[in-house]
């Protein structure tokens, strides 16, 4: 009995330990939302909405929410539109090319946001590409920043449904290139896709350096507006993170409920052999 | 000029030659299997006759129009593959309906078409199932009826049945050549398994190191085998290696003289007196005899009974000659007549010697 308490007494404390690492600075976050004083005591001195008002009424709050949101779609499609079509070719007729992509979609990890964003700057700063600091040329850079969050989950269904001899079933039958894409390929990856798209967003909703050195107060983002709060008042910067993890959080549920009625319903609710593979992704 | 022309085909990938100079010609209706072992090539022809791979050389013609480098997508091939390739977003009849959709018939006739096909390969009652609920013998007849259902000019197997248990294998694999007699529609059928190539075609092509070793129907292929190879790896073979003693009157002997054999009379000048040669006997070909009976045959041996193994309707021996094992395949029902260990004596007709050159022998398995 002793010795069975011990073997579940070592994990459970490790399990607490992490929860509490991991937990602890998002719940302060949420009751510094929503406290009235927090430096002076141990617990809050009282509670109030009134940082959620602030940050609702702020004149930029409108403008630096549709900002973001139209970086984090824009960058979705963009990266989907040139993602998805790049891994499935180089799955399709160059294989051997794949370690070569799987090595360049994680170069965005090796390299700091801030190197990214000057030799960006510098690249498009000059004829023909006048992009320099326009919100076109953010998205060009988010799409290479997020290119692993799309890439892994999108290549790893590609991988799951053998995706070569598809293709070469709906040729026989038939079936051109597009068709064979549209019908065939996409359906059968469309929960990586799903699950990349929501990295993507999640991601990119808050990101904050390279947008800052990028375009600056050109074009102001929901993160930018966050830190300027940091510097005003930790109270209202609190309603703006947890407003962002609210929004982080839903479109993965909303995300996830998409892939799995998506999974359901091209495997007749039965498992769907690629949902395993890229729910998994989300994680790493 | 036939249906299906393969002329002089050659490819090779990254310099590994894999088809040979390759050419073959299947009349219209006929089923016709390429065998051979893994990496013969027998898959890269089936390939190049889909489309998915181009020659490097040589021509394609189906009905007297040159195809060679017709996208696959045109040229009207249906394919079976041995993994299934179903699309896992339809359902066994969306996937039987996919060719029919793309080439834009009727909804009236695709209906009728997909009921009709269904019903031809027995799964009337599984049109609604995805695939992943489907057993793998009921997939692969989706596949079948998802090639036949477009009409194709030709259709095309790849090892369709591998990866099948045994017994939905054989019972498979007569449907397949019930439905191709039914429809008469010309097959190409890939196979590394030399029943299945036997019991199923009009003609076998026997393939190794990407060359055409033999053509024939099943029974030229396993009685008269032309090369050592095919002797080999179709059936199973017992090899006397031995020396012409005299070619007029067909007299073998082994190397050490332990053994003589009659075989039938070489009347050409293929072979002379004195040359290397292999005689090769099927083991059903072979009687067996306890050792004190007297027998009159062309051919009588004494060998040492090693090993009696079961195999169902019969029974296999295994004999030791000095150097060498022979088998010898009986009737279940005649085995209890032989004890392990003793000496027995073999006999055979000279009729069911095969001779093949001794020069340059390779194993039939070479892969």
């Amino acid at each position: 009995m002793a010795a069975m308490n011990k073997r579940t007494a070592v994990p459970g404390f490790a399990i607490g330990c992490f929860l509490f690492y991991m937990l602890l600075p998002i719940v302060a976050t949420y009751a510094f939302s929503v406290a009235t004083r927090w430096d002076r005591s141990i617990l809050p001195e009282g509670l109030t909405l009134d940082w959620y008002k602030a940050a609702f009424t702020d004149q930029w709050f409108i403008i630096v929410f549709k900002n973001s949101l139209v970086l984090s779609i824009s960058t979705v499609i963009a990266s989907i539109l040139l993602i998805v079509p790049t891994a499935y070719w180089v799955h399709l007729r160059v294989p051997k090319a794949r370690p070569l992509l799987d090595l360049i979609s994680t170069l965005p990890f090796a390299i700091p946001g801030v190197v990214l964003a000057l030799g960006l700057i510098r690249l498009y700063a000059r004829p023909p590409l006048m992009l320099a600091r326009t919100p076109v040329m953010l998205v060009a850079a988010y799409v290479i920043f997020t290119m692993p969050f799309m890439y892994r989950p999108v290549a790893n269904s590609l991988e799951a449904v053998n995706i070569r001899v598809l293709t070469e079933a709906a040729q026989s039958l038939g079936a051109s290139w597009g068709r064979t894409l549209r019908q065939i390929i996409l359906p059968n990856i469309l929960p990586g896709i799903l699950s990349g798209g929501l990295l993507v967003f999640a991601t990119i909703f808050g990101e904050f350096t390279i947008a800052t050195f990028l375009v600056g107060a050109r074009y102001k983002t929901f993160p930018m507006q966050l830190v300027y709060f940091t510097r005003r008042d930790g109270r209202i910067a609190s309603a703006y993170s947890v407003i962002s993890f609210t929004i982080a959080w839903t479109t993965s549920l909303v995300i996830l409920w998409i892939a799995a009625w998506g999974a359901k319903r091209t495997s007749g609710g039965g498992k769907h052999p690629t949902k395993g593979h890229t729910t998994g992704v989300v994680g790493d | 000029m036939s249906y299906l022309d393969l002329d002089h085909l050659n490819k090779a990938f990254d310099g590994a030659i894999a088809v040979n100079n390759l050419s073959l010609h299947v009349e219209k209706g006929e089923f016709v299997s390429l065998l051979g072992p893994s990496g013969c090539g027998k898959t890269t022809t089936l390939r190049m006759i889909a489309g998915f791979e181009t020659p490097d050389s040589g021509s394609i013609h189906l009905a007297g129009e040159e195809i060679t480098s017709v996208p696959p997508n045109r040229r009207g091939m249906g394919m079976v593959f041995q993994s299934y390739a179903l699309f896992p977003n339809m359902t066994a009849w969306g996937n039987v309906a996919f060719g029919l959709r793309v080439a834009q018939k009727s909804q009236k006739d695709i209906k009728q078409r997909v009921n009709q096909l269904l019903d031809l390969v027995g799964l009337s009652n599984a049109g609604h199932k995805y695939t992943n609920e489907l057993s793998g013998g009921q997939q692969q007849r989706v596949a079948l009826a998802r090639a036949l259902a477009i009409e194709p000019r030709v259709l095309l197997l790849d090892e369709p049945l591998s990866a099948l248990d045994a017994v939905v294998r054989v019972s498979l694999r007569h449907e397949i050549r019930r439905i191709q007699t039914a429809l008469g529609i010309t097959t190409i059928y890939v196979t590394h398994d030399q029943e299945e190539a036997l019991s199923i075609s009009d003609r076998v092509v026997v393939m190794r190191q990407a060359m055409i070793e033999q053509v024939g129907t099943p029974e030229e292929i396993y009685t008269q085998p032309d090369t050592h190879f095919v002797a080999t790896f179709v059936g199973t073979s017992n090899q006397f290696p031995g020396i012409l003693k005299d070619a007029r009157s067909g007299l073998v002997t082994s190397v050490n003289g332990d053994w003589q054999i009659s075989i039938p009379p070489i009347m050409d000048d293929h072979m002379q007196n004195g040359d290397a040669l292999i005689v090769i006997v099927r083991p059903e070909e072979i009687r067996v005899s306890q050792a004190e009976i007297v027998i009159e045959e062309d051919n009588v041996i004494t060998a040492v009974l090693e090993t009696i193994t079961l195999l169902g309707p019969v029974t296999r021996l295994s004999l030791s000659l000095p150097g060498q094992l022979i088998i010898a395949d009986i009737k279940t029902v005649d085995r209890g007549r032989f004890v392990c260990g003793t000496s027995v004596q073999l006999s055979f007709p000279r009729r069911a010697c095969r001779v093949m050159p001794g020069g340059d022998i390779t194993n039939g398995d070479d892969n």
